[in-house]
């Protein structure tokens, strides 16, 4: 059993110093727009949400918020850039979570790679 | 081995107390669903009773324990290039505890080991208490590592549920006495019963309904 058990952790081990033997796409955190921090690139298609409201996402249209991009603002905002993650994770997860639960096509729930993946269809 | 069937049924179906089944994929479903394996049989661990002549089951079913529970840390490595980024700074907390956690049951599985752990502690008591003090840290990191991460457990009922569930086994020794004898499993057995609550999750989240 220990021997199984040691296998097993070195078998780990070499996967992350290595990575896995096949091609599995990954992602990089980055600092974006010059916000100074570094995080996980996002893949966010458009026209996959056009049943959205787009004041779901952009309140700014409706408080009259301008400024740069929406991750910009948000990342360099001490009002929200601590909650950043949470809140978009929440966000988009609720969203999605709702709309596959009613049995519509939602989009990723929980695979991290489904969405953070570099943009090349915003 | 029916205590460790009913905790490993409980524990799968606090993930749905929710009232969702929503999938996330085979892949991304089988890596939490071998974390919700090793959480049912570390709650299964935990139960105070003095276990006397199947302390070895105990000992034996703790390495199946730790064993599920770093295929389930390693598991989403060889399939999701975004995770990379928990192992390095700037991981959210959850996945911190997540790590935590594994190396607590690492630490504890390790000290514990016959005859090794009379080396480490020379008195019995000493040995309890350490053991006792670590798995109980190890619940914490673990429990807060499923809640923080939100993917199964996000709603308040399920959290409530939860630190329910984690209070009964963890705690209420002299409730656990009535048993008459040490709850016991062996490693097949909780092989066998994370198999096919693996499996019934699988299917319940990712078949079309």
């Amino acid at each position: 059993m220990k021997w199984l058990l040691a296998a097993l952790f070195l078998a780990g081990a070499i996967l992350v110093i290595t990575g896995p033997p096949w091609p599995v796409p990954t992602a990089k955190r980055a600092v974006f727009s010059g916000s100074g921090r570094a995080i996980l690139p996002m893949t966010f298609i458009h026209n996959d949400h056009k049943g959205v409201s787009c004041t779901i996402c952009h309140h700014e249209f409706v408080d009259g918020t301008t400024g740069l991009s929406c991750i910009n603002c948000h990342l360099t905002d001490p009002k929200v850039s601590d909650i950043f993650e949470t809140q978009f994770h929440d966000l988009c997860r609720t969203c999605h979570m709702d709309e596959q639960a009613a049995g519509k096509p939602g989009g990723p729930t929980r695979h991290c790679a489904a969405c953070h993946l570099p943009d090349n269809q915003f | 081995m029916i205590v460790l069937a009913v905790i490993v049924a409980l524990t799968f179906l606090l993930t749905f107390a929710g009232g969702s089944h929503v999938g996330a994929g085979w892949f991304w479903d089988t890596g939490n669903a071998l974390g919700f394996v090793a959480l049912a049989g570390l709650l299964f661990q935990m139960i105070p009773y003095a276990r006397g002549a199947t302390t070895r089951r105990h000992e034996i079913l703790g390495y199946w324990v730790l064993g599920v529970g770093m295929l389930h840390a390693f598991w989403f490595l060889l399939g999701d290039g975004a995770v990379w980024t928990y192992l390095r700074p700037g991981a959210p907390l959850a996945m911190w505890f997540g790590l935590a956690a594994l190396v607590v049951l690492a630490v504890l599985t390790a000290l514990a080991r016959m005859p090794d752990r009379m080396r480490v502690h020379r008195r019995f008591r000493t040995f309890r208490t350490v053991h006792r003090v670590l798995g109980f840290a190890l619940v914490a990191a673990a429990g807060l590592h499923v809640m923080l991460t939100g993917y199964y457990l996000g709603r308040w009922v399920q959290d409530v549920l939860f630190v329910l569930l984690v209070a009964a086994t963890c705690l209420g020794r002299s409730r656990w006495a009535r048993l008459g004898q040490a709850p016991i499993a062996s490693g097949q057995t909780f092989v066998a019963l994370g198999i096919a609550a693996t499996s019934a999750f699988l299917l319940l989240r990712n078949l079309p309904w």
